[in-house]
């Protein structure tokens, strides 16, 4: 496994599992690609009925979110695959797919997100991706 | 004891000395009432009910249809959210006490959208916004939210069609069927035992500002379909289409509209102005008189009686601070800082101010409460069984929260109409007069008269409620114009506090007080004096166990003069009634999860809902009666120039065809020396 196959599985990973929260009113914890699809639903609401009343607001509250988030868990990752690059590759292998599996193991464990804008008020991984 | 009893029934029922009689106009075929009350008896129920036919109590998972409603307003149980997939509801809930009546007021708007939404068989059920209403409901709750109920410009979506024809096509079978549900749960026969209205509520929030109607009408004849904030986008269309298409179709429609959270409304519930910013014409005036009698008072979402001051600290109940509705999810405000004319005391004021400047008050409301039940859950109004009616607020959609409602909402109140008998045309002539008062929920049983010679005794006549009609008018009514100077008006005011029942935890009575509002000098005066009672002693009530040291009572009744009295000043007059301290719901829900908030083992969640929040642990419960007006000019503009030619109507109630006519002008008293009103009574008794 190289560094920038590291640092990809490493970003994927987060983005798909650490939870997150909305700031604002909101009791919602949700990873990063959950933002980047309420923000892609929302600019198509918005392209096929018109950006009206609070639309513009919402669509700049995810995708904002998603911006934010999905940057620093690349850097995140970035600097991880970095600090790995010294390791053999055999090790770089293991503890980054020992990670990555424990973080999924994680996600698919135990209802980790609060996602009230979704169909189910807490969730697991399945549970956000179904 | 059981001469008290007698003496009592005898007192609020009137049967002791019913040699007066009542009349209204009977518009719908039924059998007459076994139970039939000259002197007109207390009917308790609800006219703010949604069911799953409004988009946002099907968004938060109700599944209760207006069928269920009615059946759950006349005592039966009803399933409550979560549902399994198979449908079966994870709770049932149920009234401890049947109501008398009920309205289902389903949103007008989105009612076809809502409807295509759920049935897979309508064209647009793919569409992509029901398809993110179904799977992101609570984004698209607040999409669909922007784009109609708080636009300034709601449109329909895309897939309703050019002009919305597929939307409003498919909106008339709920339309139909809440038709159909209010017939069938409507007892025609002479047992008169509950009785449903046909109704809907206009949903305008423009720019997030609150300027929600419950439309009622009177029998089975209505509107051909409903009237929509889409296509009829200001209170003024609401009010021309409801002449338009019921009151002026000479086909038996009859209907009012009754305004509701002001407090939310950002100044815009109760404006002097057209939409367009251009003053109201004589009609328009006359027009909102006489179709919007009632105002709502309190529900679900926050109380709208008064505004927090120093002068009456009664003010602070179930207040909410936001300038307007879309603010709830957003920080409060400083009280101080919220616009005029968003409470019903300062818009009363507000009416004297402009029967002063036009000569015609167009704020005289009479008042109710309701719940605004978002669960097809009429009356459901027990502080100590509340389960929520949030409008997606909470996502008990999917689970049963561990606390049922946002700490800053409440169960809401019932209205009250004194009517002879529990029938369609009874009780809506009471809310055209205005004969009407709200509860925060319990059942007490005001009665509230003004003349000018009441004796001071009066409590103590067994014919207190004949001579309180005889001598002067109802709650709801214009004083008499009198000529004889010096004199006072003299107000008769009972209260019997809520009988309880089997199940039915009751509170005593506390104190009555009455509510004056008058003009002076261009100026609007308020004063609150406490007529009959005396304020609970501090700490009377125990929070852990919910119950008072105080001993309160089971009656109260006296007769008030005003002291203050000014002949030349417009006036209006209101009365509270108090029940001594009890626990707030959010207090009952914390005790039944044994929240110690000196122990160190809360979760998160019942540590900032029980130990930390602002919600008081305990309040009032209360009573409002509609006022009682005085006028001291005698100038009579209860005709608009333009339409001195209306029809004025058979029963002093009915203003059919009277379109700008406001209700006929009754001359009540068999004193030579009292005119007729300057503006409509209240009353319409004959002696």
């Amino acid at each position: 496994m190289n560094p920038r196959t590291a640092c990809w599985l490493i970003f994927i990973t987060l983005a798909l599992t650490v939870p997150l929260p909305l700031l604002g009113p909101f009791p919602v914890l949700a990873p990063a690609v959950r933002y980047l699809l309420l923000a892609t639903v929302t600019s198509s609401v918005a392209l096929v009925e018109g950006a009206s009343g609070p639309v513009p607001l919402i669509l700049l509250l995810f995708a904002v979110h998603a911006l934010v988030y999905l940057v620093l868990e690349w850097l995140v990752a970035a600097l991880l695959a970095r600090s790995l690059s010294r390791l053999t590759r055999p090790s770089r292998r293991l503890i980054v797919l020992t990670t990555c599996g424990f973080l999924f193991l994680m996600a698919i464990t135990f209802n980790l997100y609060h996602m009230p804008f979704g169909t189910n008020p807490k969730a697991n991984l399945f549970g956000l991706l179904s | 004891m059981p001469r008290v009893i007698l003496l009592l029934l005898a007192l609020f029922l009137g049967i002791s000395n019913a040699e007066t009689h009542l009349d209204f106009e009977r518009t719908e075929e039924r059998e007459d009432c076994l139970d039939y009350q000259p002197l007109r008896q207390p009917f308790f129920g609800d006219t703010h009910v949604h069911t799953a036919f409004s988009f946002d109590a099907w968004g938060q998972g109700t599944l209760a249809g207006p069928g269920d409603a009615y059946r759950f307003a006349k005592g039966e149980s009803i399933g409550m959210q979560p549902y399994a997939k198979d449908g079966t509801p994870s709770r049932k809930i149920q009234l401890r006490r049947p109501l008398d009546y009920a309205v289902v007021t389903d949103h007008s708007d989105l009612m076809g959208e809502t409807r295509i939404c759920q049935d897979k068989t309508l064209e647009g059920y793919n569409s992509l916004i029901c398809r993110v209403v179904r799977r992101f409901p609570k984004l698209g709750y607040a999409l669909i939210n922007g784009h109609v109920y708080s636009s300034l410009s709601p449109e329909r979506y895309s897939f309703c069609g050019a002009n919305g024809e597929t939307c409003i096509a498919a909106g008339m079978k709920p339309w139909i069927e809440i038709q159909k549900a209010a017939e069938r749960h409507y007892d025609r026969t002479e047992a008169c035992q509950f009785t449903s209205f046909v109704g809907y509520e206009w949903t305008g929030m423009p720019g997030g500002n609150n300027i929600h109607r419950n439309v009622i009408f009177r029998n089975q004849n209505t509107q051909e379909y409903p009237t929509t904030y889409i296509e009829t986008p200001s209170q003024e269309g609401l009010w021309e289409a409801l002449h338009r298409e019921c009151i002026s179709a000479e086909n038996g429609c009859d209907v009012l509209a009754i305004p509701h959270n002001s407090n939310v409304s950002g100044g815009l519930l109760f404006t002097t102005t057209r939409s367009d910013g251009k003053p109201f014409t004589e009609e328009d005036l006359y027009t909102r008189r006489s179709l919007e009698t009632l105002v709502e008072i309190t529900q679900h979402k926050g109380d709208s009686e008064c505004r927090i001051s120093a002068e009456d600290e009664l003010c602070l109940y179930e207040t909410l601070t936001y300038p307007k509705m879309s603010d709830m999810m957003g920080s409060r405000a400083d009280p101080n800082d919220l616009t005029q004319n968003i409470y019903v005391r300062e818009v009363l004021s507000e009416g004297l101010s402009q029967f002063n400047r036009q000569g015609v008050n167009p704020f005289k409301f009479g008042i109710i409460a309701a719940t605004d039940t978002h669960l097809g859950a009429p009356g459901k109004v027990d502080e100590d069984r509340f389960d929520g009616h949030a409008a997606g607020t909470v996502d008990a959609r999917f689970e049963v929260p561990l606390f049922p409602d946002r700490s800053d909402f409440n169960p809401g109140g019932l209205g009250v109409f004194w009517a002879e008998e529990n029938s369609r045309d009874s009780l809506f002539a009471a809310m055209r007069r205005r004969e009407a008062y709200g509860t925060s929920g319990p059942r007490m049983t005001v009665r509230f008269f003004g003349g000018w010679d009441y004796p001071l005794d009066l409590c103590q006549e067994p014919d207190f409620v004949a001579q309180g009609y005889r001598q002067g008018v109802p709650m709801g009514g214009d004083l008499p114009v009198i000529k004889e100077s010096g004199k006072k008006p003299r107000f008769a005011v009972s209260a019997l506090r809520d009988p309880g029942g089997e199940g039915a935890p009751s509170h005593p009575l506390e104190r009555i007080q009455i509510i004056k509002g008058w003009t002076q000098d261009g100026q609007s005066k308020e004063r609150v004096f406490d007529v009959a009672g005396s304020a609970t002693p501090q700490n009377a009530l125990d929070l852990e166990t919910c119950t008072t040291s105080a001993q309160g009572q089971g009656q109260l009744c006296t007769v008030w003069e005003d002291p203050d009295f000014d002949p030349l000043s417009p006036a209006f007059y209101y009365v509270r009634v108090l029940e001594v301290p009890s626990c707030r719901w959010n207090q009952y829900a914390c005790n039944a999860r044994n929240v110690d908030c000196s122990q160190n083992d809360l979760t998160s969640e019942e540590s900032e809902f029980c130990c930390e929040g602002e919600a008081p642990k305990q309040i009032r419960e209360r009573a409002w009666t509609s006022p009682i007006w005085y006028s001291p000019t005698t100038k009579d503009p209860n005709q608009p120039k333009s339409h001195s030619g209306s029809v004025a109507p058979q029963d002093s109630t009915a203003p059919r065809n009277a379109s700008f006519a406001p209700e006929a002008t009754t001359d009540q008293s068999s004193e030579g020396s009292i005119e007729s009103p300057p503006e409509d009574t209240g009353s319409g008794i004959a002696s």
